[in-house]
């Protein structure tokens, strides 16, 4: 017996017979055992597959018998391989192919199932006929699937099914019977974003998460409205902001506040325009009369320029005018948020921030403006370039007005570089851009200045006003109409395409098109940028204009204009522009063909699209223009920024190429995707490149390696301290090429941008592009033809820092923690010994300090924040009295050290870092910023950085504000503005408003 | 109670059988199969019922009557289904029961099977199978010498051999297999002449008579004309010149090929 027990079955050779025989029931015997032995014997039942076929198609087998074979067959195919067969032949077996068996058979199929299915699904909503039937044994088994999935509460892999699937009543169902909803909705909008590829669809599937979120009992509005945004429906979000603002409680206002500087973050000009725009007015007074249902744009927008006024006047005197007080509380909300809305608030505060907590190493420059030739204009010109970038909207231009004479040989397009460089040193400084600039305007007619630094003027006020010209547009039209002068006209188109963008404003677009029919190489070029820069992601009728007139100039300069142009109007349209592509990049012309490089890459931006990067590819390895190809490999980069993990690995075979422009174009992929992750795939594949046998190669790589490393300090990477040395040895060794010198003073200028206080980002938090970062840095790679499109890199800069705002949208004393190591994330220290003492480390020291002093008790907290007040202006008058320059805040720096150093040193550094509001805040180190559960302020939403609405626990107490708004009259002399900054920046609590600097001349 | 109801019907198809009822003994045949698929101790499932051993021996004589049955009827594909079906029983039960007396006669004719369908590989197959002792088989050992004769060519031995046949089931089998021989010659004459006389084929396809001959050319090789005294074998399709160089598909080939040597990157 036992030896029984082993008997096992050596072949299938005797079912297989029995298959033969004409009996019915012998086949069902030798059938149903056969599939019990598929698995061991199927080389064998393979040899017999057309028998069991036949099986299957024989009307006059039972239909079990039928399905049964049906299922054997499928399972000898799924062994051998032919999973298409199989599928096909288990959807014959019906029931009996079960769903839930837990054998790889089952699941290999099931999964190719829902490949199958949504493959014709997709086919099917491509094609838009329903022609293409899909098969209801095929859905049956999907629909098994799924319901199996919500069945075992498996939300999660249900809704990703009905999303491939295109199965939106799945999709509800599963969002709507899952336990934690919110928690569903979110996964979701991550899902379709990243997944979802067709921009329609995606729509679609919005739309009803828009659907169900309003469905439920508390809607999460601040998602409700990235939805709506994405679906482009500013009434929507104007609805739901107003009826935030007139709710009673205050934290619905907060929340409406917080909403509205999510969006903004977007930068979506146009759209947050019309929301403002939908924005009904308050019903002022009763007692008045206002034409009820003032519906229209405009006219609600005259009456909201005077309902402040109202309120300010009833608030004094309510008994009089026995105002609603809901309609004035309403009055006062929309005021600040129209205020957000039009990025004023924003741009404001974070101008603000990035003034006090500058902390650019003049030193740096300095060595690179003593290592260079006197002769080398491009390096010149280079170091202007690095110094605007470094200090890019901090409104810091110590070292240009410390080197005027140096400053003074930029001659023509140099010039003009130099004064559109303060356009980027004077970014966001929207009311006193004007002014700023003034000098070197152009004077009605007068015609005394040059026409290149009156043409960089206009393009410097582009500049400061990108993406928000609402005030500036018109003076740039007059000036525009008013020149003929070609310089002149390059700087204003390019100023009136930054500070339109996006908006698609006809009359400003003809002015711009009448520019470009004069056929002026110089103008036109900026004006074929400046037309695709004002219609930005509109997909308009006017492309097919702009490249019938690309196809009858001459100029070079101007097709290349306008094939940039063409690219940037189908910004974010994925497969709309599909058509445009397919001409662009079918022309003769190589210039075309490269604008349809960038058409691709813009058109799907971040989408990671397959197609696009297939098609990219094959440009990249078969075009015969090296433009092309160069920036077919670019244009890689943009299309997968969503995703820089995957950049190194598409580029990595690139980045070996014979061809040296394919590697330049490898090397500014990787840059722009991967800018400011500080990815180490990234860092390996830039960091042979830098050293590359071609100059421009290394000038790329350079750049790229800049990109990457911004804000990233060397505790972070060890390689980032390497790269320093490495562009200082660049700029100072003599004998090396012109290029790659530029390449290394830009990439010192990028590193260290904007005051070490903002980073490369082209995601906004809640992972939607920012149209003005993408298209920013897409008109910057155009810098290999024209240099002063450098300054576009700015528009890319986003300011890393932590802003908690108050309901009167200022910045209270607020801490969090932050749950490292504080060197892994401080600045890097400044460059030379003597410098490096405590500029740096100080505010830590005291932050420390002062934060356990604080948690104590509050009121001490806030009479030391008093005591610092009143001594903030003190030392910063007192360090602007000592003298100018380096040497004062050297001796500053060693005073101040001298209280600190030795408990510092003595203890080993901390693992958390208290940070007080605002707070800079790099991405690496958000994850580890953590709320402190006993503060007096409690945010609306936990962001780690960017604008943070907070709630008031105690709003009877008086508030102590960090960042104070009001412009302080005793302010430092201009010249020791850097002394003053910087001890105002140590003391951490006060600063003044920035001050217009005085104007320069050029002595040419 | 059904080993024993299994068993009567057996009995009456044995007496059938023995009267050489061959409608009777097939239809019984089936029912009888029928019933086998009810014991869950045969193949394949191998239970350890307690009636194991009784109901396995059950099942092979009567598969093994089956075998021979169909050699009687003369129908190879039955032959092929019921010997497949009985194999299990000698190869994975084969130590749980006493030896078969017909094992090695249905073994032998199960070879001659295979050689009489030219199925060579699968003769070698089986004959790997086999041990030593069952080589020294009578049965066995008929089979073997025959497909060595086949394999030399030396097909009077063959033809000759059908008088040695050990066992009268054999016989029917070695009829065809004179028949295989035959078309065996047949292809190679082909292959080796143009033509041949009527008389010179008619003796190397070992036919008596020139009728013979004409009729089997017209039933199993239509393609040879008979003229003037002689077979023709078609051979214009062998005739096919050598075929030429495919020099454009070649050179369309390199040039494509440079063509992506440039562009690689």
């Amino acid at each position: 017996m036992p030896a029984a027990a082993a008997t096992m079955v050596s072949s299938a050779g005797g079912l297989l017979a029995m298959l033969n025989e004409s009996h019915p029931q012998l086949k069902y015997h030798a059938l149903s055992n056969l599939i019990s032995f598929v698995d061991q014997f199927w080389p064998e039942i393979s040899t017999s597959v057309p028998i069991i076929e036949s099986l299957y198609e024989d009307e006059e087998f039972g239909q079990q018998q039928r399905q049964l074979a049906a299922l054997l067959v499928s399972k000898v195919f799924y062994y051998l391989g032919e999973l298409n067969d199989s599928l096909s032949y288990a959807l014959g077996a019906g029931p009996l192919f079960d769903v839930s068996e837990d054998s790889d058979y089952v699941h290999t199929l099931l999964s190719k199932a829902i490949d199958e299915y949504v493959s014709l699904r997709s086919k099917a909503a491509e094609s838009s006929d329903e022609a293409a039937k899909v098969d209801s044994m095929l859905e049956a088994i999907v629909e098994r699937m799924l319901d199996k999935c919500i069945m075992d509460e498996k939300y999660q892999q249900a809704m990703g099914i009905a999303i491939e699937c295109r199965r939106l009543d799945k999709l509800e169902e599963a969002i709507t019977r899952s336990d934690n909803v919110h928690g569903t909705l979110a996964y979701c909008i991550n899902a379709s974003h990243s997944f979802v590829y067709r921009r329609e669809y995606r729509q679609d599937v919005l739309r009803l998460l828009v659907k169900v979120y309003g469905k439920l009992p508390s809607p999460d509005y601040l998602s409700i409205c990235q939805c709506l945004m994405f679906l482009y429906e500013p009434e929507g979000v104007a609805n739901i902001l107003e009826k935030l603002l007139r709710s009673e409680n205050k934290e619905d206002a907060l929340y409406a506040f917080q909403i509205a500087f999510d969006l903004v973050e977007n930068e979506h000009q146009a759209f947050l325009l019309n929301v403002r725009d939908c924005l009904s007015a308050p019903k002022s007074l009763p007692s008045e009369s206002v034409q009820p249902g003032s519906s229209s744009p405009a006219h609600a927008q005259n009456e909201n320029s005077t309902a402040p006024e109202d309120v300010q006047m009833t608030n004094g005197s309510s008994a009089i005018h026995e105002a609603d007080p809901k309609e004035v509380m309403y009055a006062e909300r929309l005021t600040k948020i129209k205020g957000i809305l039009s990025g004023e608030a924003s741009i404001q505060l974070t101008l603000q921030f990035l003034f006090s907590c500058n902390k650019s190493d003049l030193l740096i420059l300095k060595t690179i403006k003593q290592s260079l030739e006197m002769r080398n204009s491009v390096c010149h010109s280079a170091t202007i370039y690095a110094n605007a970038i470094m200090h890019a909207g901090t409104t810091v231009d110590t070292f240009l007005r410390d080197n005027l004479d140096w400053l003074s040989r930029a001659t023509n397009w140099a010039k003009f570089s130099a004064t559109a460089g303060l356009g980027v040193i004077h970014r966001g400084h929207l009311q006193q851009g004007r002014s700023l600039m003034a000098p070197y305007l152009p004077q009605g007619g007068a015609g005394g200045g040059s026409p290149y630094s009156e043409g960089g003027a206009l393009y410097a006020l582009g500049l400061i006003h990108a993406n928000h010209g609402e005030g500036i547009k018109q003076f740039l039209r007059d000036s525009l109409s008013g020149t003929n002068v070609e310089v002149i006209q390059h700087g204003a188109c390019l100023g009136l395409g930054l500070a339109a963008l996006g908006t698609a404003d006809e009359d400003i677009y003809d002015d711009i098109k009448s520019v470009l029919y004069t056929d002026s190489a110089v103008a036109g070029e900026a004006a074929g940028i400046g037309m695709g820069l004002l219609m930005v992601g509109t997909a308009t009728e006017k492309a097919s204009e702009m490249l019938a007139y690309a196809h009858e100039t001459q100029h070079e300069k101007i097709i290349r204009g306008l094939a940039l142009g063409i690219a940037l109007t189908v910004y974010g349209r994925e497969e709309e522009a599909d058509t445009l592509i397919e001409q662009m990049t079918r022309d003769q012309d190589p210039i075309l063909r490269y604008g349809g490089m960038y058409a691709l890459a813009l058109a799907y931006r971040g989408t990671a699209n397959n197609k696009a990067i297939r098609q990219l590819l094959h440009f990249a390895v078969s075009d015969v223009s090296d433009d092309v190809r160069r920036t077919a490999v670019l244009a890689l980069g943009f299309v997968l920024y969503s995703e820089p993990e995957q950049t190194p690995r598409i580029v990595s075979l690139l980045s070996e190429s014979y061809n040296p422009h394919v590697r330049y174009g490898a090397a500014l992929a990787v840059g722009i995707s991967c800018a400011g992750t500080g990815l180490s795939k990234a860092i390996s594949l830039l960091e042979p490149l830098t050293s590359d046998v071609v100059d421009f190669v290394r000038q790329g790589a350079l750049i790229a390696m800049a990109m990457v490393m911004v804000q990233i300090n060397e505790a972070c990477d060890s390689r980032v301290g390497t790269f320093r040395r490495q562009l200082e040895k660049i700029i100072l060794d003599k004998h090396e090429d012109t290029m790659s010198k530029m390449g290394a003073i830009l990439a010192a200028g990028i590193l260290d941008a904007g005051g070490r206080n903002v980073t490369i980002r082209l995601l906004s938090k809640t992972k939607h592009d920012k149209v003005t970062a993408v298209v920013g840095l897409a008109v910057f790679s155009q810098f290999w033809y024209w240099y002063p499109l450098i300054y576009f890199v700015s528009l890319s800069f986003s300011t890393t820092a932590f802003m908690g705002l108050n309901y009167d949208l200022k910045v209270p004393k607020f801490e969090l923690l932050s749950h490292a190591k504080p060197s892994l994330f401080e600045y890097p220290k400044p460059t030379t010994a003597p410098t490096t003492t405590s500029a740096v480390k100080l505010p830590t020291a005291v932050l420390s300090t002062s934060a356990k002093a604080k948690a104590r008790a509050k009121k001490e907290a806030e009479q030391k924040a008093n005591a610092e007040k009143s001594t903030g202006p003190e030392s910063s008058s007192a360090a602007a009295n000592t003298g100018k320059g380096k040497s004062s805040s050297e001796k500053d720096g060693e005073a101040m050290q001298v209280d600190n150093p030795p408990e510092k040193k003595s203890e080993p550094e901390p693992s958390f870092e208290m940070l007080t509001n605002p707070a800079r805040v790099v991405p690496a180190q958000e994850k580890f910023i953590k709320f402190l559960e006993d503060s007096r302020y409690v945010p609306v939403k936990s962001a780690p950085s960017g604008f943070v609405l907070l709630g008031d626990l105690c709003p009877n107490e008086p508030e102590v504000l960090s960042l104070t708004d009001s412009p302080t009259s005793a302010s430092s002399p201009a010249g020791g503005s850097a002394a003053g900054q910087q001890s105002s920046s140590s003391a951490m609590a006060v600063d003044d408003e920035p001050q217009p600097p005085q104007a320069f001349e050029y002595t040419s | 109670m059904d080993l024993k109801e299994v068993s009567q019907q057996f009995e009456r198809f044995k007496a059938a059988f023995v009267k050489n009822d061959f409608d009777t003994c097939a239809n019984l045949l089936s029912q009888l199969k029928v019933l086998l698929t009810k014991f869950r101790s045969l193949p394949p499932l191998f239970e350890n019922t307690p009636n194991a051993v009784n109901e396995l021996l059950l099942a092979r004589e009567i598969y093994e009557h089956a075998v021979v049955l169909s050699v009687k009827i003369e129908d190879q594909d039955a032959f092929e289904r019921d010997f497949f079906q009985l194999k299990p029983y000698y190869t994975d039960v084969g130590s749980r029961l006493p030896p078969s007396k017909q094992e090695y006669l249905i073994l032998g004719l199960n070879l001659l099977r295979l050689l009489v369908q030219n199925r060579i590989a699968e003769f070698h197959t089986e004959l790997e199978l086999l041990s030593a002792t069952a080589l020294e088989n009578p049965c066995i050992k008929h089979a073997v010498e025959l497909e060595q004769s086949f394999m030399e060519g030396a097909y009077n031995r063959v033809l000759t051999a059908r008088q040695t046949a050990p066992h009268e089931t054999y016989v029917y089998f070695m009829d065809l297999l004179a028949k295989t021989v035959r078309d065996e010659i047949a292809g190679c004459s082909e292959k080796a002449y143009d033509y041949l006389s009527i008389n010179d084929a008619r003796q190397m396809l070992l036919f008596s008579s020139d009728q013979e001959l004409l009729e089997y050319v017209k039933e199993e090789h239509p393609e040879w004309e008979v003229k003037n005294g002689s077979v023709i074998f078609q051979k214009a399709k062998e005739s096919t010149p050598c075929k030429e160089i495919p020099s454009l598909q070649l050179i369309n080939q390199t040039l494509s090929y440079a063509r992506e040597l440039e562009r690689i990157v």
